[in-house]
């Protein structure tokens, strides 16, 4: 072994949903064990895999302990052991067809077979017709974070029990979802409006998570016939060219956040956009514009904001990224490598998870080697 | 009586290198080409920060003969933070190539890690738009999915987005000459798009797009300029962002990015835009002996004016195989 060899080790508490670990390099080797699965051995249990990357992405050997239980072998074929890198543009899982989608807030989303996805997961939808006229393809295309309810369901956050949705059924031809690999390789960034509240402060709330703080300064962009188009950055009548903007004053939770615009008097949004006029309909959105600003509202000397961002008690709400800590609302750069262990099942335990369950405590270590034999 | 051919000698070397090397396919990095360039200082921290400051209220009220003056106004100011990142990538070549091989190894390798760290440059700044900047979906197309192919109209709607934000434009038009086929080019954006997408321009030609060969004269044109429409001017790579199946109809959505100037800036730190590292081969084992050849950059982006870009979506009127 020379020097240009990468070695890493580190451990992790399982969520029991697949596990993403960021390296300075993608490894060609990883070994896992479950300290958890070791100390009480359990029908099940994965105490030790192994993968290397001549087996492929997603693959695995794995120990798993049979009803005695006494240790056994197997393999993962799926969701096993893979790398990644999050900064090659806009990549996609798989498309898996749709089976349903019910008229419902939260809409829930039926798959034709298990989706593999965890709450928190973003994905986009296509192809929504029940019928040519009827049907969800007004939210075609739009990222959804998912709140996972089963092994082939989840909800997304947007209201369907309205007049112009038609629910899906029958799994439609044509009609699939697909995970947003890595969407947020930038942020704060662009976001999708599903509901806005309008008063003297408007609570926006996002079809994924925004990644704003408060203090970050905004834009909206509405479509007129989306309602509340009044919030739009336009030119101030006020003074000439210059955008309106807001800030948030408050972050509800990862998808909502209270902006300091007051909209008593604006248009309420509408999300029940008709069927037969989603083609060439773009989405409202929620913009992040520059770092911790004010959207020029002018501060007291005991606003928490000011004098500037760079004195805001950050804590544990910093932004972290590979190069340290960012400052609050900066624009922070979140590509990154490694790999992932994933949730995947053995071919003879269909009941093994590869990463284990929420809980278990998994150590680790990866590899990427100066060489391999055979060359 | 045999004759001797090199079929039938005994082995010798028969193999002469070309005396050019071939080309690498390379896509135009149109991306770098329109942005701002901001340097940071050495020794200047991490963030580089952009001061913005708001317009005051321009005062158009008279003031009477009450001798009052009006209340004064309080400037304020728009902060953008770009936060420095590091790149790099690099190849380690043992002395025996070097000793052995007939060309220049370190001279080609050198080249290929500079096209490398650009075409990084150039991603980044893509990826980071495609992450940060606003969307409008195109909707005056013909083909029925969301967003629709480009229509005319589109680019006269992202024109005239740009324009009622007062951004600035990069280009200024190209005044009409007396030459068959040829028209004058307005003042224009610069849209950023797939080559994917030449065709769906050429379907254009006649509803308002001009070649840029059809342009009065080219000095101006930049050599991925494809052509332009109204006020807009089409610069196509083969790296532009598209996201496969990703439309309504599970069509391929383009990312066009129009934008004017100062809308986009890439920041440097002390003019650490590159550093190609070259290691002599040195003894790093009993016998090893290796060289190594790296490149190094430092890069932050930030949208200086989310006013003044847009990323205008579309999908294709046909989806052709390229």
């Amino acid at each position: 072994m020379t020097e240009y060899s990468r070695l890493a080790k580190g451990f992790f508490t399982s969520t029991g949903a697949a596990q993403v670990i960021k390296l300075p390099f993608q490894p060609d080797a990883v070994e896992m064990w479950n300290y958890s699965s070791y100390g009480t051995p359990a029908q099940h249990g994965v105490p030790y895999a192994y993968w290397d990357v001549n087996m492929g992405q997603g693959f695995a050997v794995e120990q798993v302990f049979n009803a005695t239980p006494v240790l056994t072998t197997d393999t993962v074929t799926t969701n096993g052991i893979s790398t990644f890198a999050a900064g090659q543009l806009l990549q996609y899982g798989a498309q898996l067809q749709i089976a349903s989608i019910t008229k419902a807030n939260p809409a829930v989303v039926t798959t034709g077979s298990a989706h593999g996805l965890k709450s928190g997961d973003v994905v986009i939808l296509s192809g929504l017709y029940q019928s040519s006229t009827t049907g969800m393809q007004q939210i075609a295309g739009m990222p959804f974070t998912v709140t996972v309810t089963g092994a082939t369901t989840f909800t997304i956050p947007w209201n369907t029990n309205q007049s112009n949705y038609t629910a899906l059924s029958g799994s439609p031809t044509g009609a699939f979802m697909r995970k947003v690999l890595y969407p947020y390789l930038y942020f704060p960034g662009t976001s999708v409006i599903s509901a806005i509240t309008t008063g003297t402060t408007t609570t926006v709330t996002t079809t994924a998570a925004h990644n704003f703080v408060v203090g970050q300064e905004v834009a909206f962009r509405i479509p007129t016939i989306w309602g509340t188009y009044q919030l739009n950055s336009l030119p101030n009548s006020v003074v000439p060219g210059s955008p309106i903007y807001g800030y948030v004053v408050s972050v509800t939770d990862y998808h909502t956040v209270v902006v300091n615009i007051n909209s008593t008097a604006f248009t309420a949004y509408n999300s029940n956009q008709v069927f037969a006029s989603f083609s060439g309909e773009f989405f409202p959105q929620i913009v992040a514009v520059g770092d911790v600003n004010t959207g020029g509202v002018q501060i007291s000397a005991n606003s928490p904001l000011y004098p500037s961002p760079y004195l805001v008690p950050i804590g544990t709400t910093q932004v972290s990224t590979i190069n340290g800590p960012a400052i609050l609302g900066s624009y922070v750069n979140n590509t990154s490598q490694g790999f992932v262990i994933g949730a995947g099942a053995g071919t003879n335990d269909a009941s093994s998870v590869l990463v284990g369950a929420n809980g278990n405590v998994i150590y680790w270590r990866a590899f990427l080697h100066d060489m391999s034999v055979p060359f | 009586m045999s004759i001797t051919t090199t079929g039938n000698l005994g082995p010798m070397i028969l193999q002469s290198l070309a005396p050019a090397m071939l080309y690498v396919p390379t896509p135009t990095m149109n991306y770098i080409t329109v942005c701002d360039k901001v340097s940071m200082p050495t020794s200047g921290g991490t963030t580089c920060r952009f001061m913005r400051p708001r317009a005051l209220i321009p005062p158009t009220i008279q003031l009477g003969n009450a001798g009052i003056d009006p209340p004064a106004q309080v400037p304020q100011r728009d902060i953008i933070d770009a936060q420095m990142a590091f790149f790099g990538t690099g190849c380690i070549i043992n002395e025996q190539v070097i000793l052995q091989d007939q060309e220049g190894v370190l001279a080609w390798v050198s080249e290929r890690l500079a096209v490398a760290m650009r075409q990084a440059e150039d991603l980044i700044l893509r990826d980071y738009i495609v992450s940060a900047a606003s969307q409008i979906n195109a909707g005056g197309g013909s083909n029925g999915d969301n967003p629709t192919n480009l229509g005319i109209s589109d680019f006269s709607l992202v024109a005239t987005t740009l324009d009622t934000n007062n951004a600035y434009k990069f280009m200024s038009g190209i005044e009409g000459m007396d030459r068959f086929g040829t028209g004058p080019v307005r003042s224009a954006y610069f849209m950023l798009s797939s080559t994917e997408l030449q065709t769906d321009f050429d379907a254009l030609v006649g509803s308002g797009f001009l070649s840029q060969w059809n342009y009065p004269t080219n000095a101006s044109a930049l050599p991925s300029e494809y052509g332009s429409v109204f006020n807009v001017r089409i610069l196509t790579s083969s790296e532009a962002p598209v996201a496969r199946q990703a439309s309504a109809n599970g069509g391929d959505v383009y990312y066009n990015t129009v934008l004017g100037k100062q809308a986009i800036t890439h920041i440097n730190q002390d003019g650490y835009s590159m550093n190609l590292i070259y290691r002599d081969p040195y003894y790093s084992g009993m016998l090893a002996q290796n060289a190594t050849l790296a490149v190094k950059f430092a890069q932050a982006q930030a949208i200086t004016q989310d006013t003044a870009i847009r990323n205008l979506l579309s999908t294709r009127l046909a989806n052709l195989s390229p």
